[in-house]
């Protein structure tokens, strides 16, 4: 990453300036004396006001030098905040205050927590000086529990508010699916969502219906004939090919042992396999990992409980990323240089 | 030096515009150059004896007296019984307008032609004992250097020319006037000047002077491109001497110009015939011995 500090290229309309110097208009008032110009038609008064480009190569080493400048700035990063809190919107505020106080942070700036504060936090440790302290307060489902301990150069603490007894009965995201086509069909399918509901740790509920609404995210169908027209889902579970011609140019998958078919078409993606209803359990549970690893949605994370993460690193990685700065900064210094010298060449 | 160079006539006015020493340019240009401005009696140097003077520098080493030096160990020069009654006067022009360049070669402007060309006539009128004086019209004044003979006034009078700039414009009628009493002997004048500003004080003093019967011969100096009318097109100009804005020349003003200025100088001549002037006209970038030998024949021509 280049810029964090993207809003110093606004500064781009500096460049006007020496443009505007270096295209003065000026006035014909140079003449040449001739003895013998009472000889010559008198012409009008030369109110000649001519916009002209003067000194060419100046200006296009001024602009140089004002572009390199913005882009020093922008890629130059001087830290500048100090002791922060980061403070969730969402947090109970007396339980929010009790915690800045117990980490001594009274005094501190606050902050929002912006969402993913972690990730956020990494491209963003350079504003904060060396001797910075930070504090995250949130709710713990705000801060998502990474998977390695983060490594960052100041010292973060992170004070979770863990939710209470009533409030951790966790609602699980529901999974709207309508089944339809043979309803003597349906109990495997019914049997298949249990089992679903079930696996995971309950964490998705899977609720069927029989008509598709805005929610639904599958529709299975199950049945030889066409669909109704409206009906439109993200996925389609089809045991027969047969209403879809857009299954006639289906790309094949093997996941899990399956033999998945798939096709995409206005109603949504098509899936089809010999496998479902499952017959078995195991059928039903190799439809199931495999779903899950076909389905981009990732599981809820998981709540990041109060720690301090101490400073892990020494120095910043601002120094790798800094490297066209110092580029920036010797050809910066070059250009200036060949500004002096062309203004010096310029006056004499 | 054993050369066979030999320069060619703009080459040799350019290495003479360069020269400081106008004494040396004198030498160059009236080396071969017959003398005599006027049908005078007296032939040179030493053709009376009158007496004997102490050598003074400048003093030519011919007209030292060798037995003389021998016999006393000093240097001395004869001077010649000479009282020629024709005083000459050389009239400059240094307004602004002399300072005009050529546009061929480098460094000659008409002031350094004028003044070059009075300085020779001065020491040819030197040569021939003639009294000389110098008037220089600069700057709206006019300058008197008197009358007077010898190799030291040579030196005045090349000094007085040496320090004329170009600068202002002519005097007024009331200031030549004024000055106009220098002129009670018969007399010889000469004028250099570009003499753009006709009838203009100047000429009618020149006039005047010849209605009182002095000899007075104009020498009228122009440029090459002035007669070839080959400014550079697209530029502006101004007058130097009045201000009247600017003026411009396009290709298709050139043959206005040309005729405007053939018609002012056909003019300039035509008052000088009337008035039995001596009138040459030169360009700065002729050779200059040559345009001194057509000017002094002219008045020669004149006189017989």
């Amino acid at each position: 990453m280049l810029s964090s500090y993207p809003f110093w290229w606004l500064a781009l309309p500096v460049l006007l300036l020496p443009v505007w110097w270096h295209r003065q208009k000026r006035q014909r008032l140079k003449a040449e004396p001739l003895a013998t110009a009472r000889f010559l038609p008198s012409a009008a008064p030369e109110q000649l006001r001519v916009w002209q480009w003067r000194d060419r190569l100046l200006l296009l080493v001024r602009c140089l030098m004002l572009v390199v400048l913005i882009a020093w700035l922008a890629a130059t990063i001087f830290p500048w905040r100090g002791d922060t809190v980061l403070l969730d919107a969402g947090a109970d505020k007396t339980w929010a205050e009790q915690q800045i106080a117990a980490a001594g942070m009274g005094a501190a700036q606050r902050i929002e927590l912006p969402p993913h504060g972690l990730q956020w936090l990494r491209p963003h440790e350079r504003d904060w000086r060396p001797s910075a302290r930070l504090l995250i307060v949130a709710r713990a489902d705000q801060v998502a529990m990474p998977a390695r301990v983060p490594q960052f150069s100041h010292q973060v603490e992170v004070r979770a508010k863990l939710p209470t007894a009533a409030a951790s009965a966790l609602v699980p995201a529901g999974r709207h699916v309508v089944l339809a086509g043979a309803q003597e069909q349906g109990g495997p399918w019914r049997s298949l969502f249990a089992a679903f509901d079930r696996a995971g740790d309950g964490a998705i509920r899977y609720t069927l219906a029989a008509e598709p609404s805005a929610k639904t995210e599958l529709i299975v169908w199950d049945s030889t004939a066409a669909p109704p027209a409206g009906w439109q889902a993200p996925h389609w579970w089809l045991t027969s090919a047969t209403a879809f011609p857009e299954l006639a140019t289906a790309s094949t998958l093997t996941i899990n042992g399956l033999t998945l078919k798939y096709a995409d078409s206005p109603r949504g993606r098509l899936w089809l396999t010999d496998a479902w209803p499952p017959r078995d359990a195991d059928t039903a549970r190799a439809i199931y990992e495999a779903w899950q690893q076909l389905n981009a949605a990732p599981a809820p994370a998981y709540p990041m409980p109060s720690q301090t993460l101490a400073a892990a690193r020494s120095a910043l990685p601002a120094i790798t990323d800094a490297k066209p700065a110092t580029w920036l900064a010797l050809a910066l210094l070059a250009l200036f240089l060949l500004e002096r010298i062309l203004t010096h060449v310029r006056r004499n | 030096m054993q050369s066979n160079f030999k320069p060619s006539a703009a080459t040799m006015t350019a290495m003479m515009a360069q020269t400081k020493d106008l004494e040396l340019v004198i030498r160059h240009v009236l080396a071969g150059l017959g003398h005599g401005l006027h049908a005078g009696r007296e032939r040179g140097a030493g053709v009376e004896f009158s007496e004997y003077r102490a050598y003074a520098p400048g003093d030519e080493w011919r007209r030292v007296d060798w037995k003389l030096l021998a016999r006393a160990d000093r240097y001395f020069v004869r001077e010649a019984e000479r009282d020629s009654h024709v005083a000459t006067w050389l009239w400059l022009d240094a307004s602004a307008s002399m300072a005009e360049p050529s546009r061929e070669i480098n460094g000659v402007d008409k002031l350094w032609f004028a003044r070059t060309v009075l300085a020779c006539v001065a020491a040819i009128a030197q040569r021939q004992g003639d009294a000389f004086g110098l008037v220089v019209c600069s700057g709206g004044k006019v300058e008197f250097t008197q009358a007077s003979r010898g190799p030291r006034q040579l030196q005045r009078v090349l000094a007085q020319l040496a320090k004329a700039k170009p600068e202002g414009v002519l005097p007024s009628a009331e200031v030549l006037k004024a000055n106009l009493h220098f002129a009670r002997s018969p007399s010889l004048i000469f004028a250099a000047s570009d003499f753009l500003d006709w009838p203009s004080p100047l000429s009618e003093a020149l006039l005047r002077l010849r209605s009182l019967r002095h000899d007075v011969r104009l020498l009228t100096l122009r440029t090459q491109a002035e007669v070839d009318a080959s400014f550079r097109a697209g530029a502006a100009y101004r007058d130097p001497e009045l201000s009247d804005g600017l003026h411009r020349l396009t290709n298709a003003d050139r043959d206005s110009y040309r005729q405007q200025s053939r018609a002012h100088f056909d003019a300039v001549a035509t008052s000088c015939r009337q008035n039995n002037i001596v009138h040459y006209e030169a360009r700065i970038e002729q050779p200059l011995g040559g345009v001194l030998r057509s000017w002094l024949q002219l008045a020669g021509a004149r006189a017989k």
